[in-house]
């Protein structure tokens, strides 16, 4: 493919060297008004976002760009509110559950996928990766009624099951493809030595699949995190209701019509740890996304 | 080191037949803990989905229900409900996913060129992908929201859809979300796309240009053909991801507007309008124009799948 | 959770429904009488009561006064979403999953018949056939879902025109006659959003007309009258000729609220709460209220709201739901919400209350319009049938389809929604 876009590129006439030179500055400049565009587009509404829950009172009918009178009493009130505590408890649990599950469960898979022989293969990733393609509604009412019926509803396992399973065929594509980098040679160099195949995993493969187990489990922990959907159908109290649940129910215990102002404050302090851990994380993020994007 | 592969060679030539068997043992060993769940809690709850599609409980008599047959589906093909649902739900995919390709890829584009500010760059366009769906939707719908909203204002100085109420109005709630589902991803795309930039070798470039190729030239016949692979990966997620998109119009207007989804009303008939019959029919045919549109494209772009799946 | 010995419980569950039949008394100088004091302090157990949020802290008053009355019991209050919906869908789905994280449900009034239908709630006729009569017996009409009582009626609403006395004289005396004032003037504003309290702004004006939606057997769709398409029709050119803004159909009662009090419109239709908090705006003495206009020569009509209490089928403690249900009805209590909240009592002899006619001027008004309102129609099915009125006149009120479209859709969709299983 490059040989041939090379090819056409080389037939191209060479226009280019009589047109005048152009001007020395304009390409940085227009470079980095480019960069201000992108990092404005992206970080505005952000700070907007801030900005709303500074804002209390008849401050919220308007639309100024900076606090009139900046206040932290949105702040306050949520901390004071014990549903928001307890959500931000829920999310963790469920979320470090979910990911150390997924995992595990996902590691075993994946190494089967990527090391062993048997038939059906392609057939097998095919259904587990087609799972995380189901929109959430349609195993949302059933597993309602489920969970109902066995007591599970408005419980963490509730949510870390439906949870686990599309992070599942996510956990194991971007392991399968760690595992298969690494080379074979390694294993059968531990097993010719003796060892089963469980410790040829676990001292072979899984200590260079590591980056790839920090990306899972990232990307994994993110989408739980995230999730809506399932988890307002299947929880409704705070002993399971998870941040993204509490958070678009929430009432603001100020006496005011609008709960914007409250419902910003604790949309920022969720987002503000994970800005913080996506920007540390980045490398990894970013390699776990691109992890079937460039290869193959 | 001979000895050795020798002793492995016939280590394999002794135990062919057992070394198959062993190995797919393992591997269904390995496999099960993931398929049981999958079949547990995808598999058993669509096939529940499906029957309960073909049910329809009473909202009179506390549980009691009769078997409907293809009722439910009937009602929803001859429902405005759904087919607006599903208009509104491609226009948006289609909208989004095309705005998010091409801002995606001027931001990638802006990353890839070489100058000082590529880190920070990285860093600020992971912030909206970092956000919350739910934060991003109460975000934009702060922004738009009349009187405390700063959009309106603006846009109305500015002589653009001057009194409109955009969230109470057909069309101008869609732009919103489109505009929301854009900022939230359009990172995501240029991230993926980065990846594919980065790996075009220079070398092609700079062939490119000694022999006197314009900046458009080059993007078009080497940087964009190179692409395609990671644009397709990224138009799968994405498209699928806004086929199913539920958090956005739900926080941002209920559903109103012309902003309803497959999602959302497949949600508003089950939970509050307690027809569990023509929900459930309702998602069942969500999940089916997902999985046609996903079978569509595993099958452009199994070959990742395949490579992933091939024995080597 | 308080753990309380079982025959303890069983013992005050016993008392309690034995000293409550002998029924309360209309005290209006502000004292239960003292067998209520006896049972209500038996009370025991926990109680969470899940309404909406309270958004003036009176709610939060009686559930204080409640449990220093009975310090066995302990009432928490649970805040749903302020918009009803969300407070149904909630409701709803802890009903469905069977949880018992409910105990007293605050409902409109309007979802009474489908919580009833569906076997959510538990039967309690015998209370309202021995209590009954202290309550303003449209809003007892509101419980009744086939012959039997499933809640208990805890505050009452009808709506009002709000006017604003220095623009105009007097409130007009007819709708056609508002919306040539409004016109005029600054405008009318009301809840024309798409939900259900368009239905009800709607009914106000159908009702007076004459009309209906549904017939009084509930088993027929009449909506594919003329009323309907004059109804309709009036409603629509006032958007197209001004008298009501455009933004209009994006208006709850908050925003309606909100819109009048910034001075930006003459004219108002809203619920009585709106009272208090105007007096308190920039427009305080600047405003008044009157009962609903005529519409084509009859007299005004309004439709009743107001919220029931009911005790959840999946409660633990029904018998500390039901003593929590009654004191939050005594006279003392109504005067709080009526005082506080603006909210109108169900219990008739609250409006003699002196301190209820200094807090609510429009007292006696009040009670009248709210014994004579029209309830919207009861049936399991309200729901899609609201769905069907809002949705139609939405699209009316937009100019998306015409009067006669619309009524023929309405009557198309109430008739399916009436055929439901």
């Amino acid at each position: 493919m490059e040989a041939h876009a090379m090819e056409r590129v080389a037939a191209e006439p060479r226009a280019a060297e009589r047109r005048a030179p152009r001007r020395k500055w304009v390409r940085p400049v227009l470079m980095w008004l480019v960069v201000v565009a992108i990092i404005i587009f992206c970080l505005f509404p952000f700070y907007w976002l801030i900005n709303v829950s500074l804002k209390t009172g008849p401050d919220l009918a308007q639309s100024d760009l900076f606090p009139p009178s900046p206040t932290l009493d949105n702040y306050d009130s949520i901390f004071k509110n014990g549903d928001f505590t307890s959500a931000l408890r829920n999310s963790v649990i469920v979320t470090t559950i979910t990911t150390a599950l997924a995992l595990i469960v996902g590691s075993f898979a994946a190494y089967a996928l990527a090391r062993l022989r048997f038939p059906h293969k392609f057939l097998l990733l095919a259904v587990i990766l087609s799972i995380s393609t189901f929109p959430a509604i349609a195993i949302a009412a059933p597993i309602f009624k489920l969970w109902t019926d066995i007591g599970f509803y408005d419980t963490y396992i509730g949510l870390i099951l439906p949870y686990l399973t599309f992070a599942l065929p996510l956990a194991i594509y971007i392991l399968t493809s760690f595992f298969k980098e690494i080379p074979k040679s390694l294993e059968e160099a531990a097993l010719v030595d003796g060892a089963t195949y469980f410790q040829a995993f676990r001292k072979v493969v899984l200590p260079l699949a590591a980056p790839g187990l920090v990306t899972a489990g990232l990307l994994t922990a993110f989408f739980v995190w995230n999730e809506f959907l399932l988890a307002q159908t299947l929880t409704s109290s705070p002993k399971a209701f998870t941040v993204p649940v509490a958070v678009a129910n929430f009432t603001g215990s100020q006496k005011f019509e609008i709960p914007l102002g409250t419902i910003s404050a604790a949309s920022v302090v969720i987002t503000i740890p994970l800005v913080a851990a996506v920007i540390i994380f980045q490398k990894r993020i970013v390699a776990g996304m691109t992890a079937g994007a460039v290869k193959g | 080191m001979e000895a050795a592969t020798a002793r492995l060679g016939r280590r394999k030539a002794r135990k062919r037949k057992s070394y198959g068997s062993e190995e797919r043992r393992l591997a269904a060993l390995l496999l099960s803990p993931a398929m049981i769940v999958i079949a547990l809690v995808a598999a058993y709850p669509i096939g529940y989905a499906v029957w309960l599609s073909l049910t329809e409980y009473s909202v009179r008599v506390p549980g009691k229900w009769r078997f409907a047959g293809f009722d439910n589906y009937t009602k929803a093909f001859g429902s405005t409900e759904f087919w607006d649902a599903v208009k509104n739900t491609f226009i948006f995919t289609g909208l989004s996913v095309t705005l998010e390709l091409v801002i995606g890829l001027g931001m990638a584009l802006a990353m890839h060129a070489a100058f000082k500010g590529r880190g920070l760059l990285r860093t600020v366009v992971l912030v909206p992908w970092a956000v919350l769906t739910v934060v991003s939707a109460i975000t934009w719908r702060t922004l738009f929201e009349p009187n405390l909203g700063l959009a309106p204002t603006v846009l109305g100085k500015l002589g653009i859809a001057e009194n409109v109420v955009w969230l109470g109005q057909s069309g101008y709630a869609m732009a919103v979300m489109v505009l929301a589902d854009v900022w939230k991803t359009a990172p995501f795309m240029a991230l993926l796309l980065l990846a594919g930039l980065q790996v075009i070798p220079d070398d092609v470039y700079d062939a490119a240009k000694v022999d006197g190729a314009t900046a458009w030239q080059r993007f078009r016949r080497i940087t964009l053909p190179l692409l395609v692979p990671a644009i397709l990966v990224a138009l799968i997620f994405r498209t699928l991801d806004a086929l199913r998109i539920f958090d956005l119009p739900f926080v941002l207007t209920g559903g109103t507007n012309g902003t309803s989804t497959l999602s959302l009303i497949a949600q508003q008939e089950l939970t509050t309008n307690n027809l569990i019959g023509y929900g459930s029919a309702l998602s069942v045919l969500t999940f089916v124009i997902v999985m046609a549109v996903s079978f569509i494209y595993i099958r452009t772009v199994g070959g990742n799948i395949r490579s992933l799946a091939e024995d080597n | 959770m308080l753990k309380i010995p079982r025959v303890l419980a069983a013992l005050a569950a016993m008392l309690l429904f034995a000293v409550a039949g002998c029924g309360s008394d209309d005290d209006d100088s502000g004292g239960a009488s003292s067998a209520e004091k006896a049972t209500q302090a038996k009370a025991s157990g926990n109680v969470t009561w899940c309404i909406g949020k309270d958004t003036t802290g009176a709610f939060g008053t009686v559930v204080d006064n409640f449990n220093k009355a009975n310090p066995n019991a302990k009432v928490k209050l649970l805040e749903l979403p302020e918009d009803a919906v969300e407070q149904r869908r909630l409701q709803i789905q802890r009903l469905r999953a069977k949880s018992d994280e409910c105990d007293v449900l605050g409902m409109d009034v309007i979802w009474t018949a489908e919580y009833a239908a569906q076997g959510w709630l538990k039967d309690v006729s015998d209370y309202i056939s021995q209590n009954g009569d202290k309550f303003i017996k449209s809003t007892v009409d509101t419980t009744d879902f086939e012959g039997k009582n499933w809640g208990v009626p805890f505050n009452s609403n009808a709506g009002f025109i709000y006017y604003r006395t220095d623009e105009v004289d007097k409130a007009p005396s007819t709708w056609e006659d508002l919306y040539k004032q409004a016109q005029q003037g600054n405008g009318v504003v009301y809840q024309g959003f798409r939900y259900e309290g368009l239905t009800v702004n709607f009914l106000e004006l159908l009702y007076s007309a004459g009309g209906s939606i549904v017939s009084d057997d509930g088993k027929q769709a009449t909506a594919d009258s003329q009323e309907v398409k004059d109804v309709l029709k009036f409603m629509a050119d006032g958007i197209k000729n001004g008298a009501a803004p455009k933004a209009v159909t994006t208006y709850k009662e908050e925003e309606s609220r909100r819109a009048f009090e910034s001075g930006n419109a003459t004219f108002m239709r809203n619920w009585p709460y709106a009272y208090a908090l105007g007096k308190d705006s920039k427009i305080g003495d600047k405003f008044d209220i009157a009962t609903f206009p005529g519409f084509a020569g009859q007299e005004g009509a309004g439709v009743l709201g107001g919220y029931n209490l009911g005790i959840s089928a999946y409660s633990k403690n029904p018998e500390g739901s039901l003593a929590f249900i009654e004191f939050a009805t005594e006279p003392d209590q109504q005067k709080i919400m009526a005082t506080e909240a603006s909210l109108p009592p169900t219990v008739s002899a609250t409006y003699d209350d002196p301190a209820v006619k200094k807090a609510m001027p429009f007292a006696a008004e009040l009670k009248t319009a709210i014994e004579q309102a029209q309830p919207r129609p009861v049936s399991p099915v309200y729901p899609q049938i609201s769905e069907a009125v809002y949705n139609n006149v939405y699209d009316a009120l937009q100019g998306k389809s015409s009067p006669d479209e619309a009524a023929s859709n309405m009557n198309d969709q109430i008739q399916q929604a009436l055929e439901t299983f």
